[in-house]
């Protein structure tokens, strides 16, 4: 069997199958947990679905653009394996770049270069590189997690200064992405501000007419304004 | 929070982890047996593996370090799923944004699980429905409109997002000022990126020195009276 056979063979397919099916699993049960918990500390039951609803519909967009580099990632290394690479801890440019270099240490000239000789020999390399270069995140949350969600807990109950020092913390995204983003040219900032009027535009409404149910929608539509707003920005600069 | 939730929800979280990482690493075992393609010498797996985690390694803990205090419990399945920042954290950012709630208190780390495992659902499932359908979907999604605007999903998301972190509301209280703290750090990132270097790629490791810059910030801050913490209830008297 050549490099691609493997990569797209039947076993690998059941193989990820039962993988992303304990995902799944696993995603239902931290769900049915939280949810049953929440209602335990007395949370109203409308909010929680707003927030379910919200969070199920933001994701969609984004997981869209998983399943575009899907397509990419499956030319070089078959389906399967590109399914479970993003669905469990990956990212495009990460898989991308671990398969290359996987690739060149093995004596080709690039992935497509390996992909075109066929020479099976380096599936297993492949494979077990792309997986244990990765494992530093989730280890480190193996490691880590308790400990700082313990800190975080006792942390918030040290008073107002203490309150506000866990609520700051979140500010560190826009401190760090937002110089980036202004960085990396108009269509950036012009995406940027059309996603933000869109969010004070529903702010608007909300507060208007008190529609409240539209506060669950602002991340989602924002997302898809700033996205398409994006094929206009990029014909004007 | 109450201490036997926190305890098996962190014990719930890494079992999960270890599940998935016995995946990870199971289905190349599997395959590599099946097939006869284990790597040939442990030699090219480590100098390739070693080339990548030496890249990835400390981004990866330093995400973990920097996106944990937010993300609370749900960092677990937030790390096992991946799409850290494009999705899991702008959804717990956005659900404690909706409930009112912050990291460090039982009803924001609930939230944070709840909005993070309804995303991974839909993300696992839509992922799964573009293999089904990869066929038919290719030439869709890679329309050059389709791929223009996917390019600028992350403006379009940190347009909304940004924008819901000017909310005041800290838990209990009306951080009056908060975004003061912000404005140094951001003009550092700034300074280093129009100047030094693009931090592109290095996000978790600029997040994990602009948060103790951000909380200094806020303190200094607060101690001089910049920031003020106002409980709700006396607020609205």
């Amino acid at each position: 069997m050549t490099f691609i056979e493997i990569l797209n063979s039947k076993l690998l397919y059941i193989l990820v199958i039962l993988g992303i099916g304990f995902i799944l699993v696993f995603s239902l049960l931290t769900l049915f947990r939280s949810y049953k918990h929440a209602l335990d500390i007395g949370m109203d039951k409308t909010k929680i679905k707003g927030i379910i609803t919200s969070s199920m519909i933001f994701s969609i967009i984004p997981s869209i653009s998983i399943v575009i580099g899907l397509f990419t990632l499956a030319a070089v290394i078959g389906v399967p394996w590109s399914w479970f690479r993003l669905s469990v801890v990956g990212s495009l440019m990460y898989e991308l770049m671990a398969a290359e270099m996987v690739a060149t240490g093995a004596g080709y000239e690039s992935l497509a270069a390996l992909g075109s000789a066929g020479d099976p020999t380096v599936v297993g390399t492949v494979m077990f590189v792309m997986s244990i270069s990765i494992l530093g995140g989730i280890l480190g949350v193996l490691i880590f997690g308790k400990s700082i969600s313990k800190n975080i807990n006792k942390l918030n109950a040290k008073g107002p200064f203490a309150v506000l020092a866990i609520n700051v913390l979140q500010l560190a995204l826009m401190a760090v992405y937002f110089p980036s983003m202004l960085t990396s040219g108009a269509v950036y900032i012009a995406v940027l501000l059309t996603s933000a009027a869109t969010a004070i535009v529903h702010q608007l409404i909300i507060k208007k007419t008190g529609w409240k149910k539209l506060g669950n929608f602002i991340m989602a539509d924002s997302l898809v304004v700033g996205m398409l707003s994006s094929l206009i920005w990029t014909k004007v600069f | 929070m109450d201490s036997k939730y926190f305890n098996n929800t962190h014990r719930f979280g890494r079992i999960g982890v270890i599940i998935g990482v016995a995946f990870m690493l199971g289905i190349p075992a599997i395959i590599c047996t099946v097939y006869g393609v284990w790597p040939k010498d442990l030699g090219t797996l480590i100098a390739v593996a070693s080339g990548l985690l030496a890249v990835f390694l400390p981004v990866n803990i330093s995400e973990v370090l920097s996106y944990t205090p937010i993300l609370g419990s749900s960092a677990y399945i937030t790390f096992l799923t991946g799409n850290v920042i494009n999705l899991k954290m702008p959804c717990a950012i956005n659900a404690m944004s909706l409930a009112g709630a912050s990291q460090g208190t039982d009803e924001g780390d609930t939230v944070a699980s709840l909005a993070v495992a309804a995303s991974s659902v839909i993300t696992t499932l839509i992922i799964a429905l573009g293999v089904v359908l990869l066929v038919p979907l290719q030439p869709l999604l890679s329309l050059p409109a389709v791929q223009t605007a996917s390019a600028y999903m992350l403006p379009a998301l940190f347009g909304s997002l940004f924008l819901g972190m000017f909310d005041n509301k800290c838990g209990e209280y009306i951080a009056k000022g908060k975004m003061k703290c912000v404005v140094l750090p951001m003009l550092l990132v700034l300074f280093i990126n129009l100047f030094v270097m693009s931090t592109s790629g290095m996000e978790g490791i600029m997040m994990l020195i602009t948060m103790p810059l951000i909380v200094l910030c806020a303190w200094v801050l607060y101690k001089h009276g910049q920031i003020e913490m106002i409980p709700i209830d006396k607020n609205k008297k």
